[in-house]
């Protein structure tokens, strides 16, 4: 049980960080609250299914044209739409809904309502920790791991991470440093969303397509989000491997858990934002200070 | 490394500023400012509280047009800027401030601002942003560490837990990273004892032996006149005098009404 | 008064209150087009569409008098209407109450939500704020479906009672609804009450400065809200003859925003205006998806872009002036203020500075 309960959190702790770490990325630096970030995963899983099934192209190649697909819808979005109203924290909400609702309206149009499956690229199982998990399994966790691992290294080691740290703190003395601010912001969204789509893409053979699918993972990366700190990397890994395992825990120990489980991150979410709603990294905004 | 290196003589104005007048919704900030900083001098910039002092070196390093922009259409977004800056001979009130940075005129901000959540030397290299050759980037760094040998102790620390002092040494290292020709400095003593603040304001007179032009807003007029060549009185938004220290304070009027001091240090 | 000096007291307002302004004549001949619709007009799918506006435009009002007027923008809505829905049903289908008793009581239990929403939300501000509404209906949609031996689960309650015996009797019902609660949310934002919620919206920290007791007003306002969406909750559970998760939903939570947004927010009548265009046009394109999802969205975008105050205010905009003393609008026929008589600007040509 105890097997099947972590298994189950780490495969969901690894896509709801890849998640939790593009939307806190565009919260801190782009300062957007972007509720059409889990379309974008939508979108990508959806563009793996017609490149692999339909098209018939191989997996890796497939997986490139989702990504870039999605960072480039994002990107254009953000410059055309979001970008020019970034100051109006309202209307920017409201776009990225109406963003959302765009896209899922496409992929229903496109692809009908039922639900959709991607063939997965490998075959045969492990057994680890007296549970049963798949090559597939293995091989996604692999490409997570290694992606977030990536993010780190771009952050901390290359000059546009530390644009984008410097930006996410203080983006008045980050202009004055020198650093197109907007630039900055651009370039963050197009991480983000490549992280979204890249997630979209390997987990679409793991899960199931729909064109609603965006919601569930949507209010769980905002509950990620605000429980690790809006605007925090540590706070979005913490947050997502604190999320994942109280959400398998729920699943597998509460009756009816299944359920319970987005209600569960909200309620936490809910409960860190009345009490410490700068979360577990929090950092505040230095010119708001 | 900033753009148009032509060198200017001396007593040619590196930075003018001609009738700026800036305003937010009804309040008046700045009335109508003139001043002009000649290329290798240190310039102070002093006054009561509120004159408008922070609001002037913000706008000359384009943080008020950038706010402007940005915030265009929302309620927040009257401001109004009137009037020119002129840097190097080029008009830069209309640029954006990393355009400005890249000019090299660059803000040592008010409150100084580190990036707290970065390491002393991150924030360094921040400042470096713009300098492409990475031996220059070592160069500048052993520059500054030169001057400010404590940042190089202190290199892995989170810049936000530093004392105030080290964080204002900080500050204007990292401005000296971005190589510039003109330095703004805004009011570098607050907030630090007196020994610690003539420690910074030595260096910053070090600063500006090496060539570097200074703007300084200071509200310790006294350590602010040892170190500059001409001054500026602002109060209530504009420019009530101008003078060398030592004819500003001879003047009995202005010394009580603006200078707050009651004889020299 | 005898009926003769009432009925000429009505003209008299009828001509200096809504004829005055074609913004409001509109809005006005409007409502008598809907309620006089059915005498020339009985398409049964007609009558449906508007009669499910009508209680969507109850809904839409009822998000704009707290997310427009009082500024606290609500990402979950759903919560009132999908409370009063399933208490309205169950009510009718346990107790056997009639409808005329389980939506107000419906209503009763949305303002209830109204409290348990907006008082732990007192702390929370802008996007913070949102965030924390965005959870409770999804919580509530949770426990309905833990509970679904109660709540029917996924299927939710069905069976329930008619809104009223006939097809068109049910249109009168949500139409005059509409018109009389849509109305009510509109007094409300133009009464004492309604300046300081203005007030909190514009500047919280000032509001209470001044005095104004601003935790009180906000709950107020949240349960205000939560009464009305809580109407329209019971309307459409009574109509639809079911209630279920979907009055739950984070769509349902989002489709008054864009109704809102595109009508014109903090207006009201904005509300009114983005139920009855989108709400038609989305369910009259079923027959065309495609053109259907790209009208949506060009719609959406093109207003977003080009009318940000939404498009009842742009078009009011065109129809009427606002004086500049007394800040009256008047019709943009007239030359002089019909309140304070300060001579109106000629409409000038684009590009003439208007100050600031």
């Amino acid at each position: 049980m105890l097997g099947n309960i972590l298994v189950n959190a780490l495969m969901n702790a690894g896509v709801y960080a890849m998640l939790a770490v593009g939307f806190s990325l565009m919260f801190g630096v782009a300062r957007i609250i972007n509720l059409a970030h889990t379309a974008f995963y939508m979108v990508a899983g959806y563009c793996i299914f017609y490149l692999v099934s339909t098209a018939g192209l191989p997996l890796p190649l497939a997986i490139l044209i989702s990504i870039v697909a999605v960072v480039v819808l994002a990107v254009v979005v953000y410059r055309l739409l979001i970008d020019p109203m970034r100051e109006h924290e309202t209307t920017v909400l409201i776009l990225t809904i109406a963003l959302a609702l765009v896209l899922q309206e496409a992929m229903l149009l496109w692809f009908g309502g039922y639900f959709r499956s991607v063939p997965a690229a490998t075959a045969g199982y492990a057994t680890i920790l007296g549970v049963r998990v798949s090559f597939q399994y293995l091989l996604t966790l692999g490409v997570l791991a290694g992606a977030l691992v990536a993010v780190w290294l771009v952050l901390m080691k290359t000059k546009l991470g530390l644009a984008i740290r410097a930006t996410a703190q203080d983006r008045e003395i980050a202009e004055v440093m020198g650093m197109d601010e907007s630039r900055t912001a651009t370039l963050t969204v197009a991480i983000a969303s490549a992280l979204a789509g890249l997630a979209g893409a390997i987990v679409a053979p793991l899960y199931i397509l729909e064109p609603r699918m965006w919601l569930n993972p949507l209010t769980i990366v905002l509950a990620i989000a605000v429980l690790g700190g809006l605007g925090s990397l540590k706070g979005s890994l913490f947050g997502a491997a604190i999320i994942a395992l109280a959400e398998s825990l729920v699943v597998f120990l509460v009756p009816q858990g299944a359920f319970l489980k987005g209600a569960f991150s909200l309620g936490i979410m809910i409960l860190v934002l009345l009490i410490r709603p700068e979360g577990l990294f929090g950092v505040a905004f230095e010119e708001e200070r | 490394m900033p753009e148009a290196p032509e060198t200017l003589g001396a007593h040619e104005a590196l930075l003018e500023v001609k009738g700026l007048s800036v305003r937010y919704d009804t309040a008046v900030l700045l009335n109508d400012v003139t001043l002009r900083v000649d290329a290798g001098e240190t310039v102070g910039l002093v006054g009561p509280n509120g004159a408008g002092k922070t609001t002037l070196l913000r706008t000359v390093a384009g943080l008020v047009h950038w706010e402007r922009e940005k915030k265009r259409g929302t309620r927040a977004g009257n401001i109004v800027i009137e009037g020119q800056v002129v840097f190097g001979g080029q008009r830069i009130d209309r640029l954006p401030p990393h355009g400005i940075a890249r000019l090299g005129l660059v803000l040592v901000p008010e409150r100084r601002r580190p990036f707290r959540e970065l390491s002393v030397l991150d924030n360094l290299r921040a400042g470096a942003y713009l300098v492409r050759d990475p031996k220059e980037v070592t160069r500048a760094l052993e520059t500054v560490y030169g001057l400010f040998p404590i940042l190089r102790e202190r290199g892995g620390q989170l810049s936000g837990t530093l004392s105030g002092g080290e964080q204002q040494m900080l500050a204007i290292g990292r401005a000296l990273m971005t190589r510039p020709r003109l330095l703004c400095i805004d009011e570098p003593s607050t907030g630090l004892s007196p020994r610690v603040r003539r420690e910074v304001l030595a260096k910053i007179k070090d600063i500006g032996r090496t060539g570097i032009t200074i703007l300084l807003v200071e509200q310790d007029v006294s350590l602010a006149f040892a170190l500059t060549t001409r001054n500026y009185i602002l109060s209530h938004s504009r420019v009530v005098a101008e003078g060398t220290s030592e004819e500003l304070m001879a003047d009995e009027r202005l010394r009580q009404r603006y200078l707050g001091v009651a004889g020299t240090a | 008064m005898t009926v003769v000096r009432y009925l000429n007291w009505l003209w008299r307002e009828f001509k200096g209150e809504i004829l005055v302004l074609p913004g409001r004549s509109i809005l006005f001949f409007g409502a008598v087009a809907l309620l006089a619709l059915p005498l020339v007009f009985r398409h049964p799918y007609a009558l449906r569409i508007l009669t499910m506006a009508s209680i969507f435009a109850i809904f839409a009002a009822s998000w704009d008098l707290i997310s427009g007027v009082v500024g606290q923008l609500s990402l979950g809505h759903a919560i009132f209407f999908g409370t009063a829905a399933y208490t309205s049903a169950l009510l009718n289908l346990n107790a056997g109450l009639p409808p005329v008793v389980t939506i107000p009581l419906g209503a009763l239990a949305a303002v209830v939500a109204g409290l348990a929403v907006g008082i732990p939300c007192l702390r929370l501000k802008g996007q913070y704020l949102s965030l924390a509404t965005l959870a409770f209906p999804i919580i509530l949609a949770g426990l309905v479906m833990v509970f679904s031996s109660v709540t029917g689960g996924e299927l939710g309650v069905s069976g329930v009672t008619r809104l009223a015996p006939t097809r068109l009797k049910e249109y009168y019902v949500a139409v005059v609804a509409a018109i009389v609660l849509i109305l009510a949310v509109w007094k409300i934002t133009d009464s004492k009450v309604g300046i300081i919620f203005h007030a909190i919206r514009e500047d919280e920290v000032a509001a209470r400065a001044s005095g104004i007791n601003t935790p009180l007003y906000k709950v107020l306002a949240f349960c205000l809200s939560g009464l009305f969406a809580g109407l329209a909750g019971g309307l459409y559970a009574h109509y639809m003859r079911i209630a279920g998760p979907s009055t739950l939903s984070v769509l349902t939570s989002f489709q008054p925003i864009i109704w809102v947004i595109f009508g014109g927010i903090a207006t009201i009548y904005g509300a009114v205006v983005g139920v009855f265009v989108l709400f038609p046009l989305v369910e009259v394109l079923r027959v065309a998806p495609e053109l259907r999802m790209l009208l949506y969205a060009a719609s959406i975008v093109l207003v977003l872009r080009f009318m940000p105050e939404g498009l009842a205010p742009w078009v009011i905009d065109r129809l009427e002036r606002k004086c500049p003393r007394c800040k009256e609008h008047n019709a943009f026929t007239r030359r002089a203020c019909r309140v304070c008589g300060t001579a109106l600007r000629v409409p000038q040509e684009k590009g003439v500075p208007s100050g600031g």
